[in-house]
């Protein structure tokens, strides 16, 4: 394949992301703008900023929004892992039947799944709020990290675990120095297709909750009667904490890289 | 190393999750209030948590149906703040309790013409906030004030063609169509229903409106569309921000509005519940409130000022007293409702 | 090995509890009525037939298949190319491109709609910039062509990624071999590179088409509410009506099309699929045979 300068590719690419960016960087302008407008810009202003640090209940949410994102995400991963890699030992009739309802999770549509749970903590009498949600949470981002570490167990050589064992390795250390770095990729995917399910969901979030506990989305949501730039600021903020993130895990790498030049 | 990292990523987890919990758990008194979005001045929530030194819950809803319905599936609350026919459904499902007047002590400042006017609800459930009615805000630069005069036909006036925002609620709607037919907006009568559904087709397909919920306020705020029907304390709001916006009253009628505030019965704390509501309609928290939202408040003092300070000159804030056809909401049978929202769906659906 | 049989049980246990009671209960609402809030428990399918007398409720799920054939088809159109093109790239430049692809679904959707509102609106930044040139205002929100842009940015990612990840992990040396057996780019395309990605074809149409016609969040800013969708119907009949039983039929109705379809998505999937199939099978009989 060559791999040599495309300009037709590249363009199209290019176009492509400037139609990605475009309400992004139309969003992150006008949380600097200095008047409530979302259409004219007059002035530089922080004052968006300033108004989201101060309100309470945005910050609550924010705070809302990425416990649970990070909390599910940890524990579905977890479960979902383990999940997977039971699933490749399980006899098929059992295995096909948790892969057809794991489909019917991923099938289902958001509202419906969204009503069924609440229904259900409506008839099991759960008060909903924190807890509801980030059992909702849970329970739609597993079937996102099994299917992605699925195909990657399938790929394992089952032989490699049996001969940590046979050399004295005990199930749990099979598990964690033997397979578990080998699906690693999986993992990582699902991980994170588990995060963006999560911090950005909204339907699920607003039928579960309760209490007064809010996501972003659901304040969003709240917010019709008039434009509230902080919001922007709030999203301009979460698309620049992103690029540090991406930045240091680009750097790490390269400095661990440099330490180890050293010391040879 | 990275054993490390991850038990440390899982302790702050757990701490986090903790203090995340525990916050709720303080010794502190704890009301539950579920009121409309966007409807209070959120420093008055905070001065009356400072004052009483206890912790509001405050989470908002956009409908009364949407209320009525988290209620029923289980979420509890404190306090409530339904519409009128929305009040009357919850007196006659007896899900909420009476007030005890004698804890409110600003009692005096509230309008009676409140009572006068929603003298269907029981004055013994509730307690007036905020009341309005429901009009055409239009844009004097691009509507044409003798065109006003066919009342509420003018939404179905083809030289606005695709420039009218109309409400997303079936009540609403299907009240300008019976007012502008001459019905009564609580019609239960098949007849009259069907051809107040036939008008909202017609208007659908011949002027192209809009269906929104309150995205259409700062719509009309940029001036991008001729008219909106549109709450009158929206329309104060918008006329506030923009001078071309003025409000008009058809003389058919139209409907009058009250929302006020109401205790569960299974509220758990009676008297925090009765100081809350009294808090909230002192002269100083009305106005406050008032002020910020653009609804006409019931506590006439509060009124007074808003209406020579923050609305002087603005049409939209007040709300007519003289016309005979304006009406308020009744409750509706399940099936009468059923009937409107079906029909409804079909009209938007055309 | 069969100690990681056990691993299955609490995730079993979740499924029970969040997946498979909840669906007992939507099923229990649906062939059920009630009477003034109380669900009594007289098995009836009126829920069904109600939604299927009546042509408005059909016309409506019709209208939110439309919408998602669309939103999908477009999608495709427009992803492929890119998700070919980003696959002509350096491996490094790609993993950059997938990276800026990926980061605007971590975004708030509603903040980036009304983000288009803005764009869109008669005196928003396009109009704005138009005006410039003495190009009349613009009439584009509440039009079908806002709800679609709309729903393409919001998909557009889900479709790029899977095709983009079945395109790389092809063997490179199938194209090669077909360029030197004398095949132009354009048969190699058709093929060799087009069939194989397939999977990563179908996985896309999946990922768009199902959240394309269950939405309803996006066609209601973008669009106004008379685009009633099934998603907002389904939304309107348990929160502004109350009406549990009817709610729960019409989201039965709806997941029922949604597996119907999806399962003629799997039969064409395992279709082409069968090349790899044959690989595993393969690779299977022989660690069988080295025993």
């Amino acid at each position: 394949m060559r791999k040599s300068k495309h300009i037709p590719s590249w363009l199209m690419v290019v176009l492509c992301l400037l139609f990605l960016y475009l309400p992004i960087v139309v969003m992150m302008i006008f949380s600097f703008n200095s008047t409530k407008s979302t259409s004219v810009f007059t002035g530089f202003s922080f004052r968006w900023y300033q108004t989201l640090f101060e309100d309470n209940d945005m910050m609550r949410a924010v705070y809302v929004s990425v416990s649970i994102a990070v909390i599910a995400t940890f524990v579905s991963t977890v479960l979902g892992t383990l999940t997977a890699i039971g699933l490749s030992k399980t006899k098929k009739v059992m295995k096909e039947f948790i892969l057809q309802i794991n489909n019917l999770s991923i099938l289902n549509p958001e509202i419906v799944t969204a009503i069924s749970l609440m229904l259900l903590f409506s008839a099991l009498n759960i008060q909903k709020g924190y807890m509801t949600m980030l059992l909702a949470h849970i329970s739609f981002c597993t079937p996102f990290v099994i299917t992605n570490v699925l195909p990657k167990v399938r790929q394992l050589d089952a032989n490699l675990a049996d001969a940590a064992m046979d050399l004295g390795a005990t199930p749990f250390q099979a598990l964690w120095k033997v397979i578990i770095p080998q699906i690693k990729p999986g993992i990582f995917a699902g991980a994170l297709l588990a995060f963006t399910m999560s911090f950005d969901d909204f339907i699920i979030s607003y039928f579960v909750t309760g209490n007064g506990v809010q996501n972003i989305s659901i304040i969003v949501y709240n917010m019709s009667k008039r434009t509230n730039p902080s919001i922007n600021a709030l999203s301009t903020i979460v698309v620049l904490v992103i690029l540090v993130v991406l930045i240091l895990s680009r750097l790490l790498p390269m400095l661990n890289k440099k330490k180890e030049k050293r010391v040879q | 190393m990275k054993k490390l990292c991850k038990l440390v990523l899982v302790c702050v987890l757990i701490v986090s999750t903790l203090t995340g919990c525990s916050s709720s758990n303080s010794n502190k008194k704890t009301l539950r209030v579920y009121n409309w979005g966007e409807y209070v001045d959120k420093s008055v929530i905070s001065a009356f948590e400072k004052k009483y030194d206890c912790k509001v819950v405050y989470e908002t809803f956009d409908s009364n149906e949407s209320m009525y319905t988290k209620l029923l599936g289980g979420n509890k609350y404190d306090v409530l703040v339904p519409s009128d026919y929305m009040i009357e459904r919850l007196i006659k499902e007896d899900l909420i309790q009476e007030i005890d007047w004698n804890k409110i002590s600003n009692q005096a400042s509230l309008d009676n013409f409140v009572f006068e006017q929603a003298s269907n609800i029981s004055d013994a459930y509730w307690v007036p906030y905020f009341y309005g009615n429901v009009g055409i805000l239009y844009d004097k630069t691009i509507v044409d004030e003798k065109d006003l005069e066919a009342g509420w036909e003018i939404l179905r006036n083809e030289t606005y063609k695709g420039q009218i925002y109309m409400y997303n609620s079936e009540r609403d709607s299907f009240m300008v169509a019976l007012k502008a037919l001459g019905y009564s907006m609580n019609s239960d009568n098949d007849a009259e229903i069907e051809e107040a559904y036939q008008w909202l087709v017609a208007q659908k397909e011949t002027m192209n409106p809009i269906y929104v919920d309150d995205e259409c306020i700062d719509s009309m705020r940029r001036g991008e569309k001729a008219m909106a029907v549109m709450y009158s304390g929206d329309a104060a709001a918008v006329m506030v921000d923009n001078e071309n916006m003025a409000y008009y009253l058809p003389e058919e009628g139209t409907n009058i509005w009250f929302d006020g505030f109401v205790i569960t019965k299974d509220c758990a704390e009676v008297d925090l519940a009765h100081e809350f509501i009294n808090f909230m309609i002192s002269d100083e928290n009305a106005y406050k409130n008032t002020a910020e939202v653009g609804y006409l408040t019931a506590n006439v003092n509060a009124a007074k000022k808003a209406k020579n300070d923050d609305f002087e000159g603005i049409s939209a804030y007040s709300v007519r007293t003289d016309n005979e056809n304006d009406q308020i909401f009744n409750y509706q049978t399940p099936e009468l409702k059923e009937k409107y929202s079906s029909l409804w769906v079909k009209v938007k659906a055309q | 090995m069969h100690h990681f049989k056990k691993l299955i049980s609490p995730y079993l246990f979740v499924l029970f509890l969040f997946t498979l009671l909840p669906m007992l209960l939507i099923v229990i609402y649906a062939i059920t009525i009630s009477k003034n809030e109380v669900l009594t428990f007289t098995i009836t399918f009126e829920n069904f037939q109600r939604f299927f007398r009546d042509s408005i409720f059909i016309s409506v799920l019709l209208q939110s298949f439309k919408l998602g054939l669309i939103t999908t088809a477009i999608c495709l159109f427009i992803g492929y190319p890119v998700a070919y093109a980003i696959s002509l790239l350096k491996e490094k430049t790609q993993t950059y491109l997938i990276l800026l692809i990926t980061i605007p679904t971590w975004i708030n959707l509603l903040i980036r709609t009304y983000s288009w509102v803005s764009i869109l609106s008669s005196k928003g930044i396009l109009n704005n910039f138009l005006a410039k040139f003495g190009i009349g205002p613009l009439n584009l929100l509440y039009t079908d062509f806002a709800v679609i842009i709309g729903m393409i940015y919001s998909c557009l990612p889900f479709m790029i990624l899977p095709i983009h990840s079945s395109l790389t992990k092809m063997d490179q040396s199938l194209h090669e071999a077909s360029m030197d057996l004398g095949a132009n780019p354009m048969i190699t395309f058709l093929k060799i590179t087009f069939p194989l990605s397939l999977p990563g074809v179908l996985t896309g149409i999946t990922m768009v088409f199902l959240p394309a016609i269950s939405t309803f969040v996006i066609p209601k800013i973008l669009g106004g509410a008379q685009y009633t969708l099934i998603g907002s119907f389904i939304e309107t009949q348990f929160i502004t009506i109350g009406n549990w039983n009817f709610g729960s039929a019409v989201s039965l109705i709806l997941a029922a099309f949604i597996l119907i379809l999806m399962s003629l998505m799997n039969a064409a999937d395992r279709y082409t699929n069968s090349g790899d199939r044959d690989e595993d099978e393969t690779r299977r009989l022989k660690r069988y045979a080295k025993k």
